[in-house]
């Protein structure tokens, strides 16, 4: 059995290993597609990898991945936010009102922050006490909340809330040289994410939820209230977002969340996360949100007009689901062969 | 005791308490504005409402089978785009009305393969299609202006009068009696009910699940494909958002008429009652100077309480069903919550 073992790993040569690997784990697919993209894009369109693009792009990727990583911790656990851009309008408009009002900055973001959390609370009460499937409960949630927007906004968009620290925290304004408070913030939300999943007993609790609903519960875990609480993650992170864009975009219009959830799935897809549940990444949903960026902005500097880009979008989710899909497969299949060579039944 | 359980049945027909409540709405709306019922004002409320009711009947086919279409809006409004793009380019109405049609099929099968072939999320699908017919019908609009058409026939499609009734409403009555017939009378109709309520089941009993959910979202292409054209004759012109929202308002009719989310439950009647409330709500708030905008907040309200009767409606039947057996005993409130749902059915949702 020692022999087989030993000796089946140098059957497959250093190709097959490495395509298998880069097929098992889709971080490195991603990885691997962006590596790609560059590549491509060095000889036939230069300007794509000057530095003065690379940062646009890095920048203007920064709110779907915040994003996305929100939407990664709800897919882990298993469901799903199609209320997400709404939510990040809604936060943003509550930040924009409280400094209108003349509430303070740190009131302002507590407020919108606030919001978002209420959000997040009011779909997982949906989901799990009124039993709506996750996608009906975030898509009522999405239509309350832009009716709310465009009740107070009455349609015309809130200006007049700009002081110096918006223009810091949109990255307008560099904090040092190039480097903008959203990326920082984004870097901050990927650690924490990143390490409640890694290494907290709630992060294990998400993956376990989203992997079998019937096997967490009989192990003793609160299954209705962890996915609250993936939730209530999705919706902070769209607060964060709303907060970035409230000063990005220096007036926060009633549709400033639309196609926003919809990125923000294809950037977590992209990265890897299952629909499915149980699978995720916050790499993943970084190196998918640029991904999706670098797509974009690819086809734009091709001169591809920008009404094509809900249909590129739509397209790359397809995709992305699709290779997700073919990578799960083929991971299985690897699995079950490293199972094989251990039990000494050649593959 | 005897009165109850009459009414707790006749409750649980599909689609008879939307219709009390719908008649129940009229009248509280024509109380408030006496304007409500006169015959125009109500033909043009339901002319308008009616490429909508085809959207409800359409996603209400894919829920009963267990399934979900986001992108019956759009491809609603894509096609409307195409059939007018046709006439613009001078084509008689025959064949723009089979290019919208058309469009809604092809969207509709392309929907269906990506679900059934490759295993991906219907919402995923179509959501993504969602996307790509909006983002299609925004490069269309762009192309052409899609307006000023003047083909002979056209606007008769909606406008037209057989036996002092709007021609819309024929082409709406005709397609409902069809699909009604189609989900109870025919093989593939029980089959959409029977995948609905256990595909499992249905695929051990030797039903080919994957073709009948294939067809349930290339029926409902075809009938936002209908709808398409429906709107395009209506309105005279194409704009790039046309559709947009739509589908939010068709799954809120479909689950308000008592169609229910987790499949297997729900009739073509009871999603055009549901649809038909909330055009009447929207026209009720319109009469009694409600600005539009709160419509939205009033659709996802419905969603909320359609689903929670449905759950009232099976818990009532249960109950029922747990009093008959046990004669005597007063049976223990139904537990509803999550887990107790899990325990019992071991089904993950």
């Amino acid at each position: 059995m020692s022999t087989t073992a030993a000796t089946a790993p140098k059957k497959n040569s250093l190709v097959d290993r490495v395509g298998a690997r880069l097929l098992v784990d889709p971080t490195l697919g991603v990885l691997a597609l962006l590596i790609l993209i560059c590549l491509v894009s060095a000889f036939t369109l230069p300007v794509f990898l000057e530095p003065s693009n690379l940062y646009n792009l890095l920048n203007t990727s920064l709110v779907v991945m915040i994003l996305a990583m929100g939407m990664t911790v709800v897919l882990i656990s298993g469901g799903i936010d199609l209320s997400i851009g709404t939510t990040m309008a809604l936060c943003a408009g509550v930040a924009a009102t409280s400094m209108k009002f003349g509430l303070p900055l740190f009131a302002a973001l507590i407020a919108a922050l606030a919001t978002g959390a209420l959000v997040g609370i009011g779909n997982g009460l949906l989901i799990t006490r009124l039993g709506l499937p996750d996608f009906i409960a975030t898509l009522a949630m999405l239509g309350f909340a832009s009716g709310i927007l465009y009740i107070w906004t009455k349609g015309v968009p809130i200006i007049g809330y700009m002081v110096p620290e918006f223009y810091v925290i949109g990255g307008l304004t560099p904090l040092l040289a190039s480097l903008t408070l959203p990326m920082i913030i984004a870097l901050l939300v990927a650690l924490v994410l990143g390490g409640v999943l890694g290494s907290t007993r709630l992060g294990t609790y998400f993956f376990a939820v989203g992997s079998s609903k019937t096997g967490a519960m009989q192990s003793g875990i609160r299954v209705d209230r962890i996915r609250t609480q993936a939730y209530i993650v999705s919706g902070l992170s769209a607060a964060v977002a709303g907060i970035i864009m409230a000063g990005r975009n220096t007036n926060v219009p009633a549709d400033l969340g639309n196609g926003y959830e919809i990125q923000a799935i294809a950037a977590a897809v992209i990265g890897g996360a299952a629909l499915s549940g149980g699978r995720g990444r916050i790499l993943g949903a970084i190196l998918g949100a640029i991904t999706l960026a670098a797509t974009v902005n690819l086809i734009n500097l091709v001169g591809v007009p920008s009404s094509y880009q809900k249909i590129v979008i739509g397209a790359i989710l397809i995709l992305a689901v699709l290779a997700n899909r073919i990578s799960a497969i083929v991971s299985g299949i690897v699995r079950q062969r490293r199972a094989l060579v251990l039990e000494g039944i050649p593959a | 005791m005897n009165f109850q359980r009459t009414a707790s049945r006749i409750l649980s027909v599909n689609g008879v308490p939307i219709a009390i409540a719908l008649v129940i709405v009229v009248i509280i709306f024509q109380i408030m504005s006496p304007v409500f019922l006169t015959p125009g004002s109500v033909r043009d409320y339901i002319n308008n409402a009616i490429p909508i009711l085809l959207l409800t009947v359409g996603v209400a086919i894919v829920i009963v089978a267990g399934g979900i279409d986001l992108s019956v809006g759009t491809v609603a409004g894509l096609s409307a785009g195409t059939t007018m793009w046709t006439l613009v380019n001078g084509a008689p109405t025959l064949v723009a009305v089979l290019t919208g049609v058309g469009t809604g099929l092809v969207f509709g099968l392309f929907n269906g393969l990506m679900i059934t072939r490759f295993g991906i999320n219907d919402f995923i699908v179509t959501l993504a299609t969602l996307n790509i017919a909006g983002g299609l019908l925004i490069v269309l609009t762009e192309q052409v202006p899609l307006q000023g058409v003047t083909t002979p026939g056209f606007s008769d499609i909606v406008y037209g009068n057989v036996f002092g009734i709007p021609s819309a409403f024929w082409i709406a009555a005709i397609i409902f009696v069809l699909m009604q017939f189609f989900l109870v009378k025919t093989v593939f109709g029980r089959r959409i009910f029977a995948i609905g309520i256990a595909p499992s089941a249905a695929n051990v009993a030797g039903v080919n699940v994957e073709r009948v959910r294939l067809g349930t979202f290339v029926l409902s292409g075809v009938l936002a494909g209908a709808a398409g054209v429906l709107l395009a004759s209506r309105l005279g012109s194409v704009q790039a958002f046309l559709g947009s929202g739509y589908e939010f308002i068709a799954i809120a009719g479909a689950v308000l008429g008592g169609v229910s989310l987790a499949g297997g439950r729900g009739s073509v009647w009871a999603a055009v009652a549901g649809g038909l409330m909330l055009a009447t709500l929207q026209q009720g708030l319109r009469l009694n100077g409600v600005d539009p905008v709160y419509f939205s907040i009033v659709t996802g309200l419905c969603i909320v309480a359609g689903v929670v009767f449905d759950r009232r409606i099976q818990q009532l039947a249960l109950s029922g069903i747990r009093k008959r057996r046990r004669t005597g005993s007063a049976p223990p409130p139904p537990d509803t919550s999550q887990e107790a749902h899990l325990l019992r059915t071991g089904k993950q949702d």
